[in-house]
């Protein structure tokens, strides 16, 4: 059955796309129902450029790492089949194993602090009516900073003989601190790691909450529930799906630090974390294969850390 | 619903005619533009018949590299001789591991520069093994003027393990122990020419608040060079790590800790790069640095470079260094690429251009602004300071002359000692054992 009705109206150019046959579909729903389908041939063809991309892109090395976990390489122009030898050396690898650690830690600060602030700065941007697009913009600029312009920054911060914390304390007659010591080095990297993206997740939680129908808060007026109260009970509930995204984003987002840990420390006095370990493994010491190793131990422990995270945070969806 | 798509349709017609005109514009732009000059330019190509040639030079003089004008100038000169040469001058800063990557996945993808400037040794060896460069023997040996111009001690100094010359040398360097003198007197000190020389001066002036030695943990390659090649001598220090251990290299490893435990590091020696390092010396903050020959020219305060002299590292006792020992070489070279070498019509202006740069003229003008030594015979510099002087005069009774250790062994190997330098001289790991470490590593790579 072919619409004609609806193939006359429109001109020849447009015939073929629309011209489908639905042997099945009823008169009155078919308006919809090609439509749809028609539109869905321009949708594959604007989706294919994408996926194209990350074929090449991201799939595409993916499993060419995968091929190359199993090889030992000397460089680029020699490498050796070993079979599971690289992934022996990641179970006995102590450095690796540091490096996840202080991955996880950066992983609290990040959950804690950065979803944390982003949380309560969105709150009360929220319950304010004047200037939030102004708090939305001073939050967000962070974001727009390169994480390595940002790092650079903070040397210059922490740097011991000449940086800023150390003249600050300087001119009131104070000892000078050494930031990056082995044990404080690691949260000294974690203070810019957070505040760099706390603003990101500011703007989805704003988002979430101006998405939150205003009858809910006058019922919650009419029962006297305000404050604190009104932010626990009412808000975060009602966020708690966008609370979840965030909160998978930040995993993934903090198994890939690296510019923050790599110009700051340069992975040194206990801030090594997987990034930068796989970055030197790779690149520094030329061992593609063992690097490959690592990414993909990255891989595995960011999906499983996701899901877990995904469980934990189950709940009934919530609609409005 | 059909309206929505055939608005979306018609949205995208409009788009393309916009593109489609603007695209005509643009045409119409650049044919009127470019009319004139083709006029202009025919006379010049009926007097040079040459083929037009477009080549990409490689190189690490880009960035904040001090003979970064000089190599473009002598590219520009050979240009302006022959005009229907194009060069491409394509530049990576070597102050991070990052140009490797890209000289290895160029040379090993299919996209070879023309002539490429890099490193030889141990990392030329992969791509010199896959046959991606060109032996220059025979073009040397064709060429007796061109070969006459280069010091027999350098061209030696890139032959690789096969024999053969690949990379034509351009300028060499020396790394030393760099000594502010000023520092020194004013708290009546005696230069670090011994052993004992140095212990005093770096607890003298730890206890100050001088950093005695400007060097980073991390970026330690020139620490770990020198304290080895003072424990170790020359032979044990060029023997790398792939026959067995020599013991010597642990007391290197010792007398790293030996100085940090009298103070001789700075605080964050752990988390400080070598530019940070250099920072230090160059603001007169430290008094001592090991660095290489062209560090000096990022030194700018009169105070501390007009006060620079440089020296060997002082033998280590119980080791066999001879204390005048020295890190040096001609590290570095143009290749000229095989892809290239087989394209007959890049061939013959690739290899001009290899000639040009590499004659004694240009090899002058760039040895004068990075301060390295020039691989031509019978041209001699005059340091452009007393700093440089004293440089080459150190290099010059230097009782042996040495690659980095890096060039010796594996990359991961190197790796591996760096990291050990730490450990070691906050006592977490035994000389023994760092130097251990790297020896597995360097077997691992053998397999």
């Amino acid at each position: 059955m072919r619409d004609s009705e609806l193939v006359n109206k429109t001109p020849s150019s447009f015939e073929a796309a629309s011209s489908f046959k639905y042997p099945n579909a009823r008169e009155n729903k078919t308006q919809v129902v090609i439509n749809m389908k028609g539109d869905r041939k321009y949708i594959w063809i604007f989706l294919f450029p994408m996926a194209a991309f990350l074929t090449v892109f991201l799939y595409y090395p993916f499993f060419k790492s995968v091929y190359f976990s199993f090889y030992r390489t000397k460089g680029f122009f020699d490498k050796k089949f070993i079979g599971w030898d690289n992934y022996d050396r990641l179970f006995s690898d102590k450095l690796l194993g540091a490096a996840t650690l202080h991955t996880l830690e950066i992983l609290v600060y990040v959950l804690v602090f950065q979803v944390g602030i982003a949380l309560v700065l969105a709150v009360m941007v929220d319950n304010i009516n004047k200037f939030k697009g102004f708090f939305r913009s001073v939050f967000f600029f962070p974001v727009v900073i390169s994480g390595t312009a940002i790092s650079l920054l903070f040397v210059l911060f922490y740097n011991y003989n000449f940086g800023l914390l150390n003249s600050i304390l300087a001119n009131f007659g104070l000892e000078k601190v050494l930031w990056l010591s082995e044990n404080n080095a690691l949260k000294a990297i974690a203070v810019p790691t957070v505040w760099h993206y706390v603003g990101f997740y500011f703007v989805l939680f704003v988002t979430a909450m101006s998405k939150i129908p205003e009858d809910y808060y006058d019922a919650a007026k009419l029962e006297g529930i305000t404050g604190v109260k009104k932010m626990v009970k009412l808000t975060i509930p009602l966020i708690l799906s966008d609370i979840k995204v965030v909160i998978t984003l930040a995993i993934t987002g903090t198994l890939k630090v690296f510019d923050f840990v790599w110009v700051i420390s340069r992975a040194q006095n206990g801030t090594d974390v997987l990034g930068t370990y796989m970055y030197k493994k790779a690149m520094v010491d030329q061992n593609f294969g063992y690097g490959s190793t690592v990414a993909i131990y990255m891989v595995v422990l960011g999906v499983v850390i996701a899901l877990l995270a995904n469980r934990l945070l189950k709940s009934e969806e919530i609609t409005y | 619903m059909k309206r929505s798509s055939l608005a979306l349709l018609s949205m995208l017609m409009v788009f393309t005619m916009f593109l489609a005109a603007c695209g005509n514009k643009t045409e119409e732009k650049n044919t009127a533009s470019e009319t004139p000059k083709t006029e202009t330019e025919t006379p010049k190509e009926t007097e040079a018949p040459k083929k037009d040639v477009s080549l990409r030079v490689f190189s690490t003089f880009g960035g904040t590299d001090t003979a970064r004008e000089a190599f473009q100038a002598a590219l520009d000169e050979f240009t302006s001789k022959n005009p229907n040469v194009k060069i491409e001058n394509d530049t990576m800063s070597a102050n991070d591991d990052g140009f490797r990557t890209k000289v290895n996945t160029d040379m090993n993808s299919g996209n070879e520069p023309d002539l490429l400037f890099y490193f030889v040794g141990t990392d030329a060896q992969g791509f010199v093994d896959a046959g991606k460069v060109v032996p220059l023997n025979d073009i040397l040996d064709a060429d007796a003027e061109w070969k006459a111009g280069f010091s027999p001690a350098a061209l030696e100094n890139t032959r690789q393990k096969d024999g053969n010359i690949y990379a034509a040398p351009l300028t060499g360097f020396y790394e030393g122990l760099f000594v502010n003198k000023k520092i020194f007197a004013d708290n009546n000190l005696e230069l670090p020419t011994d052993w004992e020389k140095m212990k005093t001066a770096v607890s003298t002036l730890s206890k100050k608040g001088i950093i005695p030695l400007a060097a980073p943990f991390d970026q330690s390659h020139y620490v770990i060079e020198h304290f080895i090649l003072s424990a170790a001598g020359a032979k044990g220090h060029n023997a790398g790590l792939a026959d067995g251990i020599d013991p010597n290299w642990e007391k290197g490893y010792a007398a790293m800790k030996e100085l940090y435990d009298l103070g001789a590091f700075p605080k964050d020696a752990a988390t400080i790069d070598l530019g940070m390092a250099s920072n230090y010396y160059a603001e007169g903050k430290a008094a001592m640095i090991i660095e290489g020959s062209w560090a000096m020219n990022n030194w700018k305060e009169p105070n501390v470079i007009d006060n620079t002299t440089v020296l060997p590292f002082p033998a280590i006792p119980g080791g066999v260094g001879t204390g005048k020992d020295a890190i040096g070489g001609f590290g570095t070279g143009f290749y000229l690429t095989k892809a290239t070498y087989d394209n007959a019509d890049k061939k013959d202006a690739a290899v001009a251009l290899l000639k040009h740069m590499t004659s004694p003229a240009v090899i002058e003008k760039i040895a004068i602004a990075n301060g390295g030594t020039p691989a031509a015979a019978n041209v001699e510099i005059k340091g452009v300071n007393q700093t440089a002087t004293d440089g080459f005069a150190m290099a010059a009774s230097a009782t042996s002359v040495n690659n980095p250790i890096d060039s010796m062994v594996a990359p991961e190997t190197f790796s591996t000692l760096r990291a050990g330098v730490q450990a070691v001289v906050t006592g977490k790991k035994s000389p023994a054992d760092a130097v251990k470490e790297a020896k597995d590593i360097e077997d691992a790579n053998k397999k």
